[in-house]
């Protein structure tokens, strides 16, 4: 919730105070998460001679995470995945992968190399996402340097500077600019003498020069932190005429999108698996005894004195299974059409789970023309529908490149995108593009589409729940039911994230380890020795 | 012990013989209607996919190819329609015919109540329904008008609003909708429709 709530403060909250406010009081919240990272959980091992099973439903992040944990304890583990491929939404795509939409699936058209993949899910791992990139390690996915936030990338809005494209540079250094003179003046005009010794009052007035380079009286005038309009090489710098105030404060501070780059999981620098995100999902089955079975959608699931049963559906034939332990990764908001005998409360606490409306798009360009503008990585915001343009930071110079051409969080927006053909999508985002550069059309060789709430066995991506919800059913979700256990992004509060996803897992093993304390204590049904 | 754990052997064989003999295979490539519409067509309030299982086969076969023509899942304030359209339109007039014989088939356990309203208010707005849908809720087949019961009540009220805010039954090739959205004059507001469909539920 709180991510969202981050999300959409960006998108949509127009008032710059304030969603600066927010931003300060998530990034509090955020740092006092900040405790040290052990590692995950140690599962208490098996004797050799009992060896417990488990379940795992839905071969995404959690659910592979917590397999490769309980295989270590020594379980036996079973993983069923209801589509083709393991990785939940951790999906990237290439030349000829099927992207199942419900209803208009796609064939990825990019060209067959090394370089031309989109990842359609999680894309950027920062530093302090420590669970991902212990795995990381661990499994041995190599990673590289992902630039998020490019400051020659432009802002755009139709209704700000006559519909003009503004780099980032050149905005950052005006707001600071000017809100570095409005500081200065009202220190000046004798604004903090109530609340500050002269002494302190100067050492302010000198701090608002130097943070908005200020003239000697306090004026905002340019800086040659944002460039010249001359070449800088050979003549004297020229800084730009700097943003009127008034034209400022009229272009919404870009909706928050000035501080994309200050939100926590977006601090640089970010990371990304070389060669696409699936790296995690490779390096996870690779070190699994236990491969995913595929194409093995889930029926029923009953929780049993002893153990879970559950019956699943592959290739039309039904099976059914038991184990001593039962992990869901499955989108909560399936539940209510799988049977089962949850109790109401749980049954309710999973119906309180909605699914989120996240949207992307990708082109393969036949150039990458962004970076004969200077343009190495990063990202461009509009308040146009698509949103966000992301340019590619991997293999710089080459040929070509996949660029991102949306990427909405606007449920109504994402809407509207998801009842469109993908053709459809293609076009709409193309014309977008071309407000930010001109003749982005004419470099788009094919494209993709990814609605995740179209998606099959996804339906949706980003959960949302309502505030009472949350504090009723949330806690009630991290604890088993019997011995089934709820995992994946859902349960946590980090929704959209493998970090959260990993964090339930951990979460759900610590309750594993619970129960077989308690089962020990009372000398039933122990696994361990 | 021995007994207790024979008994509940036994307890389970039996659950699940039962349980066998109402499970009907999805055909291949039909795994899609289940990912929302949930195991054997029961229907998931979460996603507003509706309980599907054991509909008459002529019923869905008219609605899926109603979805194919756009005379339903086209109007923009019809969010779940919209979302059903697309998995029926690159499909064929066999293939729907098809998916509505496996419908037909599939059986789930009736829903429950899920709404709070008054249901002999519905009872005497049912007097209305009766003629065509039948005293029980039971259908006919000879006028196009589908059995009620089995239905979820929020997909009923759902459908009742649509067709009083011209939703749906408000395009003229949409005869059988057409003729429900004159039939249903008597729904005037959603406590009405709520009503209605809590006396329907009890037909179950």
């Amino acid at each position: 919730m709180l991510n969202i709530t981050r999300r959409q403060f960006l998108t949509y909250v127009g008032a710059a105070g304030g969603s600066s406010a927010l931003l300060k009081a998530n990034l509090a919240l955020g740092l006092m998460h900040d405790d040290p990272y052990a590692g995950p959980v140690t599962v208490k091992p098996a004797s050799s001679t009992n060896k417990p099973s488990a379940l795992i439903l839905g071969a995404g992040i959690a659910g592979l995470a917590t397999a490769i944990e309980l295989e270590r304890a020594g379980y036996q583990v079973t993983i069923l995945e209801a589509s083709h491929r393991a990785g939940g939404r951790n999906l990237t795509v290439r030349h000829g992968d099927k992207i199942d939409e419900m209803g208009q699936p796609q064939i990825c058209q990019f060209d067959k190399a090394e370089n031309l993949y989109f990842n359609c899910g999680p894309a950027r791992i920062p530093g302090h996402h420590r669970r991902l990139l212990h795995y990381c390690r661990a499994l041995g996915v190599p990673l590289q340097i992902k630039a998020n936030s490019c400051k020659l990338a432009y802002f755009h809005d139709d209704k700000a500077f006559g519909g003009k494209p503004v780099r980032q540079i050149d905005y950052h250094a005006d707001v600071r600019g000017l809100m570095a003179e409005l500081l200065w003046k009202s220190a000046d005009a004798h604004q903090y003498d109530q609340l500050l010794s002269e002494d302190d009052v100067a050492k302010l007035m000198k701090f608002a020069r130097l943070h908005g380079d200020l003239t000697e009286a306090g004026k905002y005038v340019g800086t040659e932190r944002a460039g010249s309009t001359t070449d800088r090489m050979l003549e004297f710098p020229k800084p730009h005429a700097p943003i009127e105030l008034k034209a400022m404060l009229d272009s919404s501070f870009w909706y928050g999108g000035l501080l994309g780059a200050e939100l926590y999981d977006w601090c640089e620098p970010l990371m990304e698996p070389t060669g696409g995100m699936d790296g995690v999902v490779k390096g996870f089955v690779r070190h699994l005894k236990a491969k995913p079975v595929l194409h093995a959608q889930v029926k029923k699931i009953y929780n049993q004195e002893n153990g879970v049963e559950v019956t699943y559906e592959q290739n039309g034939q039904f099976h059914t299974i038991q184990a001593d332990y039962c992990f869901n990764n499955i989108p909560a908001y399936f539940m209510a059409g799988i049977e089962n005998n949850f109790s109401s409360v749980y049954q309710a606490g999973l119906d309180s789970i909605k699914r989120g409306h996240l949207f992307k798009i990708a082109y393969q360009m036949k150039e990458r023309f962004w970076e004969k503008e200077g343009i190495y990585g990063g990202i461009s915001y509009t308040s146009d529908p698509v949103a966000q343009l992301w340019y590619p930071s991997h293999d710089i110079h080459a040929p070509k490149g996949i660029l991102l051409g949306a990427y909405t969080w606007d449920p109504k927006v994402s809407a509207a995108f998801e009842a469109m053909t993908p053709a459809e999508r293609l076009l709409a985002g193309a014309k977008s593009g071309e407000k930010i550069h001109p003749g982005y059309s004419k470099y788009i060789e094919n494209g993709i589409s990814i609605p995740w709430a179209r998606m099959n066995h996804q339906m949706g991506c980003g959960m949302r729940m309502s505030p009472e919800d949350w504090d009723k059913y949330f806690h009630v979700l991290q604890k088993p039911e019997g011995r089934h256990f709820m995992i994946g992004d859902q349960i946590s509060h980090h929704s959209g994230w493998q970090e959260g996803a990993l964090a339930s897992s951990e979460q759900a093993l610590n309750q594993l380890n619970k129960l077989l304390s308690v089962n020990i204590d009372h000398g039933v049904n122990s696994h361990v020795s | 012990m021995l007994v207790k754990s024979f008994l509940v052997l036994l307890t389970l064989a039996a659950m699940s013989q039962l349980a066998v003999a109402e499970e009907t295979p999805t055909p291949e490539g039909l795994e899609y209607c289940t990912v929302c519409h949930g195991s054997q067509l029961k229907g998931n309030a979460n996603i507003g996919a509706p309980r599907l299982s054991g509909l008459p086969q002529w019923y869905i076969e008219r609605q899926l190819l109603n979805f194919k023509q756009g005379i339903r899942g086209a109007h923009s304030d019809d969010d779940r329609g919209m979302e059903m359209r697309p998995m029926v339109s690159g499909l064929s007039v066999d293939e729907l015919k098809a998916i509505a014989a496996w419908v037909a088939k599939t059986e789930s356990d009736k829903p429950k109540a899920t709404l709070t309203a008054d249901s002999s208010a519905g009872k005497a707005l049912y007097q209305s329904c009766a003629a065509c849908h039948g005293a029980q809720g039971e259908g006919n087949k000879a006028i196009g008008a589908p059995s009620l019961t089995g239905l979820n009540d929020w997909y009923l009220v759902t459908q009742l609003n649509h067709f009083r805010l011209n939703v749906r039954g408000a395009q003229s090739a949409d005869t059988y909708g057409q003729q429900m959205k004159a039939a249903s004059v008597m729904v005037t507001s959603e406590q009405d429709a709520a009503n209605l469909a809590a006396y329907i539920t009890q037909l179950n």
